[in-house]
């Protein structure tokens, strides 16, 4: 789409400021199923999401559709929405930050060239490994994604800038079964350095913790101290990081809301969001509403330091942005809880009696992040004297995120960044009540 | 037409070259709104247009998928050269002459989204805004969505099959946020279609936003569930959530096809208590999950997935159809072009029963009574789910008793088909959208309410009886 004509038929139509942000996208995705390639995806796709202000109110529309002859269609649908509006929100097209941070280790050239029949045999490599490994691996599915994102936004305040990021992901899943019992096990590394993807060890980690898995059972209903796995703790935390979101908070509904400067966490926790983190592919020096992205401490010892803002949300509180205007609302970049100093081994022989979740589901429904509750499915092993005692499965944990946050005694020190974006440790709670049998 | 037909005929053909045996393109377009607002002010407006056109070359049970939204024959001539390099063999197969284009005739819409004023898109929000906020003062917060959205899609494959058809939806949804003391509650309810702008006509608006209320209000005050294991009657209409997540999953030849799903290899024997009979309906007249076709262009069907507890049909696609030695069911279905089609639900629910929910009620001593559900997921390998209970009330001495909150429902879904011991005879379908390999689709779930003998309830309250 011709920019400039976009930019002047909206300035003839009474628009007042204008944006746009284009996205040029490309994918691979190759699934191995039992050795053979099961799936290959392609794809090459364009969008643009066009933001304009008229009568002080946003008009919005995204299309897929990029030839000019649509452009009346969309100043028109735009002026159509803005006349609707009746938000108090402000309408804000920003004039942009006197610097930005140069990103160069967000896209890996390298990767996007690698020829595919290597990343296949890779794929195939692993779906060999995983077969050999055990005789109780029965079905083993591998699978490698890659995404490269251009992005360019620029508005009539004269903003003009450009972000590419690139980064994939390697991963297996297998079945494991004996006489008794069937499991599941699962997991992927992220990163745009095709190096990265130690095979044998993930498929080793996989395979080991689906065996180990083998002839889970519930616990007995009680209160139990819980280490979760950095992975179940990424799972948890995805679902609750709107609260984080100004948004959210004025809306009335974030848990966090007027704690700024409190203690809201254990003094072992700390949060941040770190838009320049390397190898991940959501890295950006500026948001989508084009103000320059930084590194923030959200929880700082446990004390809530700041909330996400947009343009919005800022001027709403009399702040400046975060540089955490996505997607048309709040979000971190990179959200990631610190590491702390004690090793999984650690956190598991502290515990006399408790229960080692390694992974839960369901958080998508059964995490509120309104009320901050979470009843989820979990599985894990149950500890008795420091020990992994069995496997446990089918059990419920419950619990409300903040008094979590609270309760957290120890942190362990193998923070992972996790196929939710998110980078977390492991970590120790104290009693939390498990639902089994 | 979406694409000329004869660079339609050149994709099938150019991927075909380097021996596939199969060759489909699903071209798209969509117009979409979604429109939200937050106390009683119109805040969002989005409108999109999509267009994309995805290529799938199969040669057995291999296949291969790519997808663009560029409508320039060289580009997608050339995206199809380099799908079909993954297939290399000398053994050819011709294309069979497209058919004359099939229009899909059912699920007629009056009213299209595109024909209606913003103005009175936002009447309608207002009317769920006003009941929700003004049901009680303990509600602080009220959020409305409509969202509707108009897909035309082309579908036509190197079989000859050569189809088309538009398909409309609309949703109405009212959240509302309950706080009082330091705590907060959320309650939804909403309804949706696969009718025009006329669904709104029929649907009871008010109905729904007071319902959203009253299940805040409810639940703020609701008592922390007691965790453990106990029988479970689950409600009708969204409880059908519990086949969808439990069974339904693990019926899609997607896990079948691989041995992946605990009813692999099962057609034919019991899997379930003989009370149950369960059904997978594309078809039904503009239902939430219907269609003329699914997105591989065959006419959608009616299936009956367990009749009297005997596993009778999966949900199958082409390609899964090959690994399985079947045919192909009429269930494939996909997000957009992004996605490559595979096996899914539709509208999905368990057949109505003898009992009525009084019954039910009466003759359960203790448990949970889950009246509305919240949503879940499934673990296809093993068939283990777990769902939240939006609102629910313990039962004691065949009474209701006092609302309870934070409940979760976990099992596994071989097991709990046996434990389903009481069926009422009052079978509703609510809207939901399922997300799956191919992406989140429309799909409506259903049931009559069921009583489950013994199930595991997590609940932050210690198990006391």
């Amino acid at each position: 789409m011709n920019i400039d004509k976009l930019f002047k038929r909206a300035s003839e139509k009474g628009i007042t400021d204008i944006q746009v942000f284009l996205s040029d996208k490309n994918d691979l995705n190759i699934d191995i199923f039992e050795g053979k390639v099961d799936s290959y995806v392609i794809a090459d796709t364009s969008s643009i999401i066009i933001k304009g202000i008229y009568n002080k109110k946003m008009g919005t529309y995204v299309t897929e559709v990029l030839e000019d002859d649509i452009i009346d269609e969309i100043i028109d649908t735009i002026i159509a929405s803005a006349k609707e509006i009746d938000s108090l929100d402000d309408a804000i097209i920003y004039e942009g930050d006197k610097e930005y941070k140069e990103l160069t280790d967000i896209y890996n050239d390298n990767l996007f060239n690698l020829d595919v029949k290597k990343k296949i045999e890779t794929l195939q490599k692993m779906d060999k490994y995983l077969h050999e490994y055990d005789k109780r691996v029965s079905v083993v599915e591998t699978m490698y994604s890659e995404n490269t994102n251009n992005v360019i936004l620029k508005n009539t305040k004269g903003l003009d800038l450009k972000n590419k990021a690139n980064s994939a992901y390697m991963g297996g899943q297998v079945i494991v079964k004996d006489d008794k019992d069937q499991r599941v096990g699962f997991d992927v590394l992220i990163s745009n350095d095709f190096s990265d993807f130690d095979i044998e060890k993930i498929s080793k980690e996989i395979v080991d913790d689906a065996l180990a898995s083998l002839g889970a059972k519930p616990v007995p209903s009680d209160s139990y101290e819980i280490v979760f796995s950095n992975g179940a703790l990424a799972t948890l935390f995805s679902a609750f990081q709107n609260i984080f979101s100004a948004d959210a908070v004025q809306k009335n509904l974030s848990l966090l809301k007027g704690k700024l400067d409190k203690v809201v966490g254990s003094d072992l926790v700390t949060i941040v969001d770190d838009p320049f983190m390397k190898k991940s592919s959501r890295s950006r020096s500026f948001d989508d509403e084009g103000v320059a992205t930084y590194y923030k401490e959200l929880i700082k010892d446990g004390t809530l330091k700041t909330y996400l803002h947009n343009l919005v949300t800022a001027k709403k509180d009399g702040v400046k942005s975060t540089g955490n205007g996505f997607g048309g609302n709040v979000s971190a970049v990179n959200l990631k809880m610190e590491s702390g100093k004690s090793s999984l081994d650690e956190m598991i022989q502290s515990m006399d009696e408790g229960v080692y979740i390694t992974d839960v589901q369901g958080a998508h429904a059964g995490a509120n992040a309104v009320s901050g509750e979470f009843s989820l499915q979990a599985m894990g092993y149950y500890v008795k004297d420091g020990k992994k005692a069995r496997p446990v499965a089918l059990i419920t944990v419950a619990g409300n995120f903040l008094e979590m946050l609270k309760d957290i005694t120890m942190v362990g020190n193998d923070g992972k960044m996790s196929y939710y974006g998110v980078t977390t440790p492991s970590i120790k709670v104290k009693s939390m009540p498990v639902s089994g049998s | 037409m979406l694409l000329e037909q004869n660079l339609i005929e050149k994709i099938l053909d150019t991927a075909l070259e380097t021996g596939a045996d199969f060759s489909e393109v699903f071209i798209e377009r969509r117009n979409a709104s979604t429109l939200q607002s937050v106390s009683g002010r119109l805040e969002k407006v989005n409108n999109s247009k999509s267009f994309g056109v995805g290529i799938r070359v199969a040669k057995d049970t291999q296949s291969v998928y790519a997808y663009t939204n560029s409508k320039n024959p060289d580009d997608l001539i050339q995206l199809t050269k380099d799908l079909s390099k993954s297939f290399n063999d000398d053994k050819l197969t011709k294309r069979q002459p497209l058919m004359e284009l099939e229009v899909g005739k059912k699920h007629q819409v009056k009213i299209k989204p595109t024909d209606v004023d913003l103005k009175d898109k936002v009447k309608l929000m207002k009317r769920s805004y006003k009941v929700a906020s003004e049901y009680d003062e303990v509600i602080k917060q009220v959020m409305v969505y409509l969202i509707d959205n108009q897909q035309e899609v082309l579908i036509a494959n190197s079989e000859g099959r050569f189809v088309t058809e538009t398909r409309v939806r609309v949703r109405l949804m009212t959240q509302a946020v309950a706080a009082d003391k330091g705590m907060m509650q959320t309650g939804g309810s909403g309804d949706g279609s696969g009718k025009g702008y006329e669904f709104f006509e029929e649907m009871d608006i008010e109905g729904h936003a007071k319902e959203a209320a009253k299940v805040a209000k409810t639940m703020l005050y609701a008592d922390d569930c007691p965790s453990g294991v106990m029988p479970v009657i689950i409600n009708n209409a969204f409880g059908g959530v519990i086949f969808h997540e439990a069974c339904g999953h693990s019926l899609e030849a997607t896990s079948v096809a691989k041995n992946a799903s605990v009813f692999s290899g099962k057609k034919g024997t019991k899997i379930a208590n003989e009370i149950v009979t369960a059904i997978d309906d594309g078809t039904i007249e503009n239902a939430w999950g219907s269609a003329n076709y699914d997105d591989e262009g065959y006419p959608q069907r009616r299936r009956v997935l367990i009749k009297d507890g005997i596993l009778n049909s999966y949900m199958v696609d082409k390609i899964n159809a090959r690994r399985m030695n079947e045919e192909p069911t009429g269930s494939s279905r996909r997000q957009n072009y992004k996605f490559s089609p595979t096996s899914r639900m539709s509208n999905t629910f368990i057949d109505n029963g003898d009992s009525t929910l009084e019954e039910i009620i009466a003759n359960t001593k203790y448990g949970l009574f889950a009246k509305k559900m919240g949503g879940g997921s499934v673990n296809p390998g093993n068939g283990d789910f777990n769902f939240s209970v939006m609102e629910g009330y313990m039962v004691r001495d065949g009474k209701i008793a006092e609302p309870v909150k934070g409940a979760s429902l976990v099992g596994n879904g071989a097991k709990i088909l046996h434990k389903i011991d009481m069926i009422a005879n009052n079978l509703k379908r609510q809207r939901g959208m399922c997300g799956s390999v191919s992406g989140s689709i429309p799909a409506d779930v259903g049931q009559p309410s069921v009583r489950v003998q013994a199930i595991t309830v997590g609940g932050k309250k210690k198990g006391a009886k």
